[in-house]
């Protein structure tokens, strides 16, 4: 099929479409034998099938060539099994892609030069090297300078026969950095955690405002994303989800308390100003490296804060919390009341429910504040054990010395 | 990969995964042969022999007990010219009666077959082996004879001898010495060739080159029409991405000794040949006798040696111009390579004098220019008889080594009244450096694409055959004026009185029947409305001549002249409505942003047109996505 980069321009208002007479015929076409077809080439092939197999009729050969198709792929699809790539694929280079600069490698995604960026992170070893291997199959300097677009088009006769192209293996050289940096556990873990796409997605990151204004925001769809984004930089994996309407309070205290208490490896060492290369000052360095530390130190921190509110946001507007709450309150009051028949809840005023979801939210607070209370008294009580232990040993060892 | 380590050499050899079946192609000139084998990336690549040479000289030199084959053999016609054969292919499956004798060769001379009545043959003198010495007999060295040597006796001398070979003969050991080289390129026995042949070849002498080559042990799949191996390599994707699949391309393959034009219709990779000619005594040979003429002048003037040649009878001019014609070679090729001048020099020319000149590509050009006017002049002639407009030409091919030259590529550009904008491999960029476009190749390349393409089909033999045969098939009927549609436009230029508008051709003229084509494009709809029309049309291509006054420069106008221009433009003509489509858009989509065409709404649809054998038109319109609109048209056959 032929696409034509054309565009009609609409039709005038007085248009009337006009009617063909009704003899007309397509001119007389050269009578058989006039032109004798060379044979050549798979279109002759193709109408070699067409008019001694298929009477001539697209729809026939258009099947026979779908089946072909699949026998071939059937065929290859067994043959290729031996050699799993696990999965990598092929992903085409976009221009923009082929076009990077080696120098700006800091720059550049790693995953979608080696054609991964369909799998990140989750990328296994095995899988980047397969995706390297593959990459450097195509794209070696060597190949190039054989390839069907190998010969320069010039404008020029002098240039003839001169490679104008001196940049041909930048792309080469973009593919051996991101395989550098993906092989290496520490560095990749580096560029994971400032991953381009991930910051892209980090800013649609539900915000406390957009929550409380959106009525109708769909709470189980859009924080189960951001878990699920942030699930990645979990040391501890696997992740607790976020769960749906009808989690038990187990679940979901269990997913609070999570994240509450969320271990990331997440580290921000990729942004690092480069030590200027040629100066030799020690000073300089060591200024540039402390800047660099506390750089560090203060976006690990706001990752921090940021991941905790997202927390705290999720905890306000959860309306699983809700209804525990309310659940307890039932069980309390039912308790309260012995056996009475736990009858419909008397209907409450307007102010009474307003009072009621006050109250709900300083529950919550007050639990949250009650959390980091009993985390910090866990600390203490973690550390005056190790205090004690020390002590138990020294004794022990103090009286194994006087014996 | 394994733990244990292995002392080197001790790998296993790779497996071959190659699917492909292990085929050459080859282009079998009369001068010069190469071969090309289809490699696993998919492209047909021109190799070269064991002497590094892509373009094998077709000569075989005989001398004392070796046989020299290719670029070897062509140096030997300078002293061992008798015992030299060049130039055989064309004498395949000729008589001996029909060969003039009239020609002067440098190489071997033909003569009578001794045995077969009308046959041509070439007497060679070789030195054939002596019979091995008898064994030294146990029973004689008991006896009263000396005890025999421990040494092996020495072999007697050679015996001059003479060698009668036929032409076939001649051909068959050519041709196996070219699969011997390909065997060794691809390392596995080669399973099937294609050779090219060209298109005034008689089906005797078809047959001819077809016994020489299974004499040689191969297995012909097809013997190509040259026009058909240029095609093979020009319809591949390769060649170029930027060309419509539908053109009328002109193939000049401009041998040593003769030039063929061919114009083919090339639609989406089927191709018939719209017209043809071959011209004898066009050809790279009589640009090599000029620029020896030329470089003969130039030793006379500086040396002040008389030297005659072309023709020459003196036996020392005959020398020295084997010799020259050896060295010009080189300067032709460089000529073709590169802007600069180049040089011809030959050690020890005459009388023991060495010479060393040079030419530039404009000299050379004035040189060759009644030769590039030869071509230029035959190419308008062929248009002409075929009725076909240089204009009417989408692209160019070269073939043949000749065919490098820029300045004739230059020449037929402008002689021949082509469009500015045609397509050459020259326009291109393609011919230096190995290129897709490399005149050299373009042939082997093409026979290697189509003994791949044959090798590969499975089904049966009837589909095979039709590749050797002249089947029906073959015999196609084909359309002579151009279907497509009409979209109106009241603003646009009229044609026949009425307002013609944006015509988007489907199915060129000269296209083989049954044909099915689709195009897809966008329609412009106002967001009233929403309907837009199609005009199912057929037209008749026409070039009108448009005369535009010339400016005139700064320099010239004193004289007075007024120069007229001639632009000469693409147009239709005799339209003829064969139905008319109007549609209501369903799916059209409104421009965002602030460029020229904001704000307007438009669809895209898909037009498909299916001609029938018999010349029935169908014609399918459908917007393109789900539940778009569509549309139906059918036209009856006659």
């Amino acid at each position: 099929m032929t696409v034509l980069q054309i565009v009609a321009p609409p039709l005038p208002e007085s248009y009337k479409t006009p009617s063909a007479p009704s003899g007309s015929r397509i001119a007389p076409p050269h009578p058989s034998g006039h032109r004798t077809l060379l044979p050549v080439g798979p279109a002759y092939l193709n109408h070699l099938r067409l008019t001694l197999h298929h009477a001539h009729s697209f729809s026939a050969l258009d099947k026979h060539l779908e089946a072909e198709r699949d026998r071939l792929f059937a065929l290859n699809g067994d043959a290729s099994a031996a050699e799993d790539d696990l999965g990598v694929g092929d992903e085409e280079e976009s221009p923009v892609l082929l076009s990077l600069d080696p120098k700006e490698w800091k720059k550049q995604d790693h995953y979608a030069v080696l054609g991964l960026s369909h799998l990140r992170y989750k990328a296994s070893p095995e899988q980047i090297k397969i995706a390297h291997r593959k990459k450097v199959l195509k794209h070696h300097p060597d190949k190039k300078a054989s390839g069907p677009n190998a010969a320069p088009i010039t404008s020029s006769i002098f240039l003839n026969g001169v490679s104008q192209n001196t940049n041909d293996d930048a792309f080469f050289k973009c593919i051996q950095k991101a395989h550098e940096v993906l092989t290496n556990t520490e560095r990749r873990r580096q560029f994971d955690s400032v991953d381009p796409v991930f910051m892209e997605l980090e800013e649609d990151m539900p915000t406390a405002v957009e929550v409380k204004n959106n009525k109708d925001l769909d709470f189980f769809k859009t924080f189960t994303n951001a878990f699920e984004l942030y699930a990645r930089f979990s040391k501890a994996q696997p992740v607790p989800g976020l769960g749906h309407v009808d989690s038990t309070k187990e679940e979901v205290e269990g997913f609070y308390h999570f994240w509450y208490n969320f271990d990331s490896w997440r580290s921000f060492e990729w942004m690092d100003k480069e030590v200027n290369e040629g100066s030799d000052s020690r000073d300089d360095k060591r200024y540039t490296e402390k800047k660099n530390k506390s750089e560090r130190a203060r976006r690990k921190k706001e990752d921090t804060t940021k991941l905790r509110s997202l927390v705290d946001l999720c905890l306000s507007a959860d309306p699983r919390i809700k209804r525990i709450k309310q659940q307890e309150k039932e069980a309390r009051e039912a308790k309260k009341r012995g056996t009475a028949p736990s009858g419909a809840p008397a209907k409450k005023t307007k102010k009474e429910e307003a009072e009621e979801k006050k109250k709900k939210e300083e529950e919550a607070k007050q639990k949250e504040e009650e959390e980091k209370l009993a985390r910090a008294e866990a600390k203490k009580q973690k550390a005056a054990a190790a205090n004690a232990a020390k002590k138990a040993k020294r004794q022990q060892r103090a009286a194994e010395d006087a014996a | 990969m394994s733990s244990k380590t292995l002392p080197n050499g001790s790998a296993e050899a790779p497996i071959e995964v190659s699917s492909l079946p292990p085929v050459v192609g080859i282009n079998f000139g009369n001068t010069y042969a190469s071969i090309a084998v289809f490699t696993k990336e998919g492209l047909a690549e021109c190799i070269a022999n064991e002497d590094g040479e892509r373009q094998i000289a077709c000569a075989i030199a005989f001398h004392g007990e070796e046989i020299y084959i290719g670029n070897q053999a062509k140096s030997q016609l300078v002293k061992n010219s008798k015992n030299t054969i060049a130039g055989f292919r064309n004498l395949l499956g000729k008589k001996f009666s029909e060969i003039p004798q009239s020609r002067s060769t440098t190489s071997a001379p033909i003569i009578q077959h001794p045995d077969i009545v009308d046959e041509p043959a070439y007497k060679v003198e070789v030195l054939q082996p002596a019979p091995s010495p008898l064994p030294t007999s146990n029973v004689t060295s008991q006896l009263n004879t000396p005890a025999a040597s421990h040494a092996p006796t020495p072999r007697s001398e050679p015996i001059p001898a003479e060698r009668i070979l036929s032409v076939s003969e001649v051909a068959t050991i050519f041709i196996k010495s070219l699969i011997q080289s390909a065997e060794d390129f691809l390392g596995k026995k080669v399973q099937g060739a294609v050779i090219s042949a060209p298109a005034w070849f008689s089906d005797i002498q078809r047959a001819a080159l077809e016994k020489a080559a299974s004499d040689a042990g191969v297995n012909i799949l097809q013997l190509l029409d040259e026009a058909g191996a240029a095609a093979a390599t020009t319809t591949t994707d390769v060649w170029s991405t930027d060309l419509q699949a539908d053109r009328t391309q002109l193939v000049v393959d401009l041998g040593s000794s003769s030039l063929s034009l061919s114009l083919l219709s090339i639609r989406e990779g089927l191709t018939y040949v719209l017209a043809s000619s071959s011209i004898a005594n066009v050809g790279g040979d009589q640009i090599d006798d000029k620029l020896i003429k030329f470089f003969a002048a130039d030793f006379t003037k500086k040396t002040k040696t008389p030297l005659a040649v072309c023709p020459s009878t003196d036996i020392q001019d005959k020398r020295a111009e084997a010799k020259l014609r050896l060295a010009i070679e080189h300067t032709k090729r460089t000529i073709s390579a590169s802007p600069g001048a180049a040089t011809c020099s030959v050690e020890s020319l005459k009388d023991g004098l060495d010479y060393t000149g040079s030419i530039n590509r404009m000299r050379f050009d004035m040189v060759a220019s009644t030769v590039y006017t030869a071509v230029a002049d035959s190419i308008v002639a062929l248009l002409a008889s075929a009725a076909v407009d240089a204009h009417e030409v989408d692209e160019i091919v070269y073939v043949g080594g000749t065919t490098c030259l820029p300045g004739l590529d230059e020449r037929i550009c402008l002689g021949a009244g082509f469009n500015e904008e045609i397509e050459t491999p020259f326009s291109r960029g393609t011919v230096v450096g190995g290129g897709v476009g490399d005149p050299t190749t373009i042939l082997a390349r093409g026979c290697a694409a189509q003994a791949a393409l044959i090798s590969s089909i499975s089904e049966d033999a009837e589909l095979r055959e039709a590749f050797t045969r002249d089947t029906k098939a073959n015999r196609v009927r084909a359309t002579t004026r151009t279907l497509g549609v009409l979209l109106p436009d009241s603003a646009a230029e009229k044609i026949d009185n009425k307002p013609w508008g944006v015509w988007v051709p489907v199915v060129q003229k000269e296209t083989a029947l049954p044909v099915r084509r689709t195009v897809s494009f966008d329609v412009g709809i106002t967001e009233e409305s929403k309907r837009f029309a199609l005009e199912v049309y057929e037209v008749k291509d026409a070039i009108r001549v448009e005369k535009v006054q010339a400016e005139v420069d700064g320099d010239n106008e004193e004289d007075g002249e007024e120069d007229e221009i001639e632009i000469k433009r693409k147009t239709v003509a005799n339209p003829v409505l064969l139905g008319a489509l109007e549609l209501e858009a369903l799916l059209g989509i409104k421009a965002k942003g602030k460029g020229p065409q904001a704000g307007k709404w438009t669809t895209t649809i898909e037009v498909q047109f299916i001609v029938g054998i018999d010349g029935d038109l169908e014609v399918d319109v459908k917007e393109v996505g789900k539940h778009g609109a569509s549309g139906q048209l059918r036209v009856p056959a006659h």
